[in-house]
């Protein structure tokens, strides 16, 4: 008897485990926006929280199997500290930066917290941000800078010198309408989640457009609202489909493949905190069992990594958990 | 544009929103009042605010659990929408079907709750009235969830006929008596509410109304003088056809929308301050199949709203207060940090919004003002309105500047007012606004050292406004 795989791509993917819970401090994340990989699976997640709740708004460091090793950075407008942090990422010199986009600026931070340098001025000249969204480093050590209300993306040296830009404000290929999440292609291609227009778009990595995926709408390839993006050793494209609560999986030619919803398993962090918790033990079984879909789901993913090991890594915005899953390399039995 | 036209666009305005800058004002007179009255009755006419904006920018507004992220949600709301009276309406169901975050402990459901009220605010009041007791926010409020077929808790059952919807009475007789309010709370058992995710660790579900049919008395019950096997729906099909129910939604609006009216518990003996407005409304109210936005449309278009007796007849809100201030000077007109320390002021001037007091909710017109509350509302508003930096007191400044090269104390005086509202003070007032202003004398703004004193003045002047005693009406 034959396979039908009608034109899809045969890629499956398995969940693996969550990491994270809701937590001011400590021992998990609040409102997370972005997340950067370190060495030896170190994972740094940027929470945003929100003003009434400044003691949320840092960086967590702690491990993909949730260890706990610190956290940086505080609420404020002074050296280190963030009003609306968007973005992180990591250099090849374990450097970290972080977007603000309030206060338009990328302020640079050792692996250990340190704060090192910041730069960025308010404005739409070259060289100036209005609301820095995603950031990615090339291989060459290039930053790009999504400057959301620029509509454009920006290249910078890593201590922020200009060193080019590309995209303008509409709806036509190349144009930007509010961007956010940027990821690269292994062969250097440069994909914005191009939020407001509901589609990501492809670039070369000097500004040439390439191509455009999706449309707005909850079907098969559309977005509502994406922003993030990556993209896989393979060139599978990953989109952080955030307002329709789901992943959708591209392949290199922008065709869809397959989507996530979520399979959310309790973590270790958080059977900790329910276990110091009994009543909630008992409301969470009594509910489980009307529902027990709504814990696994995604709600509002909003960003999305992949590493050489295959793992996907799913940020999950509102229940502030990081879901990561295997890209499978032999077929595994649902 | 004629000075009458702005004042009444800006007596609807007001009272229809919370309040304009007199561009806005300006505009909308332009276009024209039953024009703009149609506007305000349609919302879904009119964008909205930008909600992918505020996710993105206030990701913690979404499905948030802490109240405080709610209060200033709606507050933005109130600021921005430019369905106004959407806003406004959500606000006066809020003050009438009370349910308080001190009980709920639930922010998100208090959200859900205030956007049942922007959804069905203006519809049918049948409908309304079945949203609200299909709302589980509700139903825990007001021990629902606790009354059973064998064990009743008539809590719901009493509010809804008292404070909901009949009234304790009206032309001096009593709307129900104890055995309705019994019967009222057997047809509503087995209205509850379904399990529900615990906030730790990954946050709430949504709560979700459940109807339990072992739980439902479904004998017969007489209510109101009609017998049948009623459940909570029958029950809200007989209380919408009662003429007290048409006086009760009468006289709220009459009270919220054109003058201030005495507190509800004297509405039984107290007969209303225009019983013809009140009888327009409740015909409308029955006319129209008991549509809220007909009776809106019936208010906002009749001569007794329009006339000049019921302009600034009413004690501004907490609400009205802060929200208006900042439409006026313009401040927080799009998605920024800062607007948690505003939204806490309506709780200083004594409006916890999203946490009434009681199930009655808060006394309006002169209860909302004491010595410490009068001190916040002058605060709050002086600040705003001496504060030059603001767009909308740059506007007021460019705008008296082009009254002419050099203004006597009188008319800047004149002008400051006829800018901040065109607001009505007595003579008293006046003259001490103008004795003020005399003794820096006439007003020139030809040099930059005039133009900063100028403007200096006008933010001083603007200051001692708001502190004025008219300053606090509506």
């Amino acid at each position: 008897m034959s396979t039908h795989f009608f034109g899809l791509s045969d890629r499956t993917y398995s969940y693996s485990h969550s990491v994270g819970r809701s937590e001011f401090s400590g021992t998990g994340f609040r409102n997370p926006v972005d997340f950067a990989l370190g060495a030896d699976d170190v994972v740094y997640v940027l929470n945003r929280s929100y003003e009434n709740r400044p003691d949320g708004i840092h960086v967590t460091v702690c491990t993909l199997t949730e260890d706990y090793i610190s956290e940086f950075g505080s609420y404020g407008e002074a050296d280190g500290q963030f009003m609306w942090p968007t973005s992180i990422v990591m250099d090849k010199d374990e450097k970290l930066y972080i977007a603000d986009e309030w206060l338009n600026r990328i302020s640079v931070f050792s692996k250990d917290g340190e704060f090192l340098s910041k730069w960025g001025t308010s404005g739409s000249g070259d060289g100036e941000l209005d609301r820095p969204a995603g950031l990615a480093i090339s291989s060459d050590q290039t930053m790009f800078v999504v400057d959301s209300r620029n509509s454009r993306v920006q290249k910078f040296t890593l201590d922020g010198k200009f060193l080019g830009k590309f995209g303008s404000f509409g709806s036509g290929p190349g144009e930007l309408n509010m961007p956010w999440g940027i990821g690269l292609g292994p062969d250097g291609s440069v994909f914005v989640a191009d939020w407001r227009n509901d589609r990501i778009q492809q670039f070369t990595a000097d500004g040439q457009w390439q191509a455009t995926f999706g449309q707005s709408g909850d079907g098969v390839g559309q977005f509502n609202r994406p922003n993030g993006v990556c993209v896989d050793q393979d060139g599978d494209v990953y989109v952080a489909d955030w307002m329709n609560n789901r992943v959708q999986i591209l392949s290199p030619e922008g065709r869809f493949i397959n989507e996530m919803s979520g399979n959310h398993v309790l973590s270790q962090w958080g059977r900790d905190k329910l276990a110091s918790n009994p009543d909630m033990v008992r409301q969470r079984a009594i509910a489980m069992a009307q529902d027990p879909d709504f814990d696994k789901k995604f709600s509002h993913p909003c960003a999305i990594k992949t590493d050489g090991q295959g793992r996907i890594m799913v940020l999950d915005h509102t229940r502030n958990r990081i879901q990561l899953y295997t890209k499978d390399k032999e077929p595994v039995l649902a | 544009m004629a000075d009458q036209d702005v004042a009444l666009m800006a007596h609807l305005l007001r009272r229809a929103g919370f309040g304009a800058s007199r561009d806005e004002i300006e505009a909308k007179a332009t276009q024209g009042y039953d024009a703009t009255v149609q506007a305000l009755l349609h919302p879904d006419d009119q964008p909205g605010v930008e909600d992918d904006l505020i996710m993105r920018y206030q990701p913690s507004y979404h499905e948030a659990a802490a109240i405080e992220n709610n209060v200033q949600s709606w507050l933005y709301r109130m600021i921005n929408s430019p369905r106004q009276l959407q806003e406004k309406v959500a606000l006066f169901w809020h003050m009438i079907f009370c349910a308080g975050h001190s009980k709920i402990d639930s922010g998100q459901e208090m959200g859900i709750m205030i956007q049942m009220f922007r959804d069905h605010g203006m519809g049918s009041f049948r409908d309304l009235l079945l949203q609200l007791s299909l709302s589980p926010g509700m139903m825990y409020y007001l021990d629902n969830s606790e009354s059973h077929k064998a064990n009743l808790n008539e809590n719901y059952g009493r509010e809804l006929l008292e404070l909901f919807s009949l009234g304790v009475g009206m032309d001096e007789a009593f709307n129900y008596s104890e055995d309705d309010v019994k019967v009222c709370a057997r047809a509503f058992t087995g209205w509850n509410v379904a399990p529900a995710y615990p906030p730790f660790p990954y946050g709430r579900s949504p709560w979700e109304f459940r109807f339990d049919p072992a739980d439902h008395d479904d004998s017969e019950k007489t209510f109101l003088g009609e017998t049948g096997n009623w459940d909570g729906s029958d029950i809200i099909d007989i209380v919408c056809k009662q003429p007290a129910t048409a006086r009760f939604l009468a006289r709220h609006m009459y009270n919220y929308f054109v003058a201030d009216e005495p507190q509800i518990p004297a509405w039984r003996l107290t007969p209303p301050r225009d019983e013809a407005a009140i009888k327009m409304l409740e015909k409308t109210y029955f006319d129209s199949g008991y549509n809220i936005g007909a009776m809106l449309e019936v208010l906002f278009t009749s001569d007794f709203f329009k006339s000049e007796d019921v302009r600034y007849a009413k004690v501004k809100s907490p609400a009205e207060v802060v929200a208006g201030t900042l439409r006026l000077v313009g401040d927080h007109r799009e998605i920024m940090p800062g607007l948690f320390e505003i939204s806490q002021e309506p709780k200083y001037m004594g409006m916890d919004l999203m946490n009434p007091p009681t199930v009655e909710g808060w006394h309006t017109g002169r209860e909302w003002i004491d010595s410490g509350t009068l001190v916040e509302r002058i605060n709050f508003a002086s600040d705003y309105l001496g504060n030059t930096e603001m767009p909308g007191i740059k506007d007021i400044v460019n705008r008296l500047a082009a009254m002419g090269g050099s203004l006597t104390p009188a008319d800047f005086v004149d002008g400051c007012l006829d800018l901040v509202g065109p607001l009505l003070v007595g003579n008293d007032t006046r003259e001490e606004l103008t004795a003020h202003a005399q003794k820096s004398g006439e007003l020139s703004h030809g040099s930059d050292a005039e133009r900063a004193e100028f403007t200096r003045r006008t933010g001083e002047m603007l200051q001692m406004i708001a502190a004025t005693a008219e300053f606090q009406f509506g």
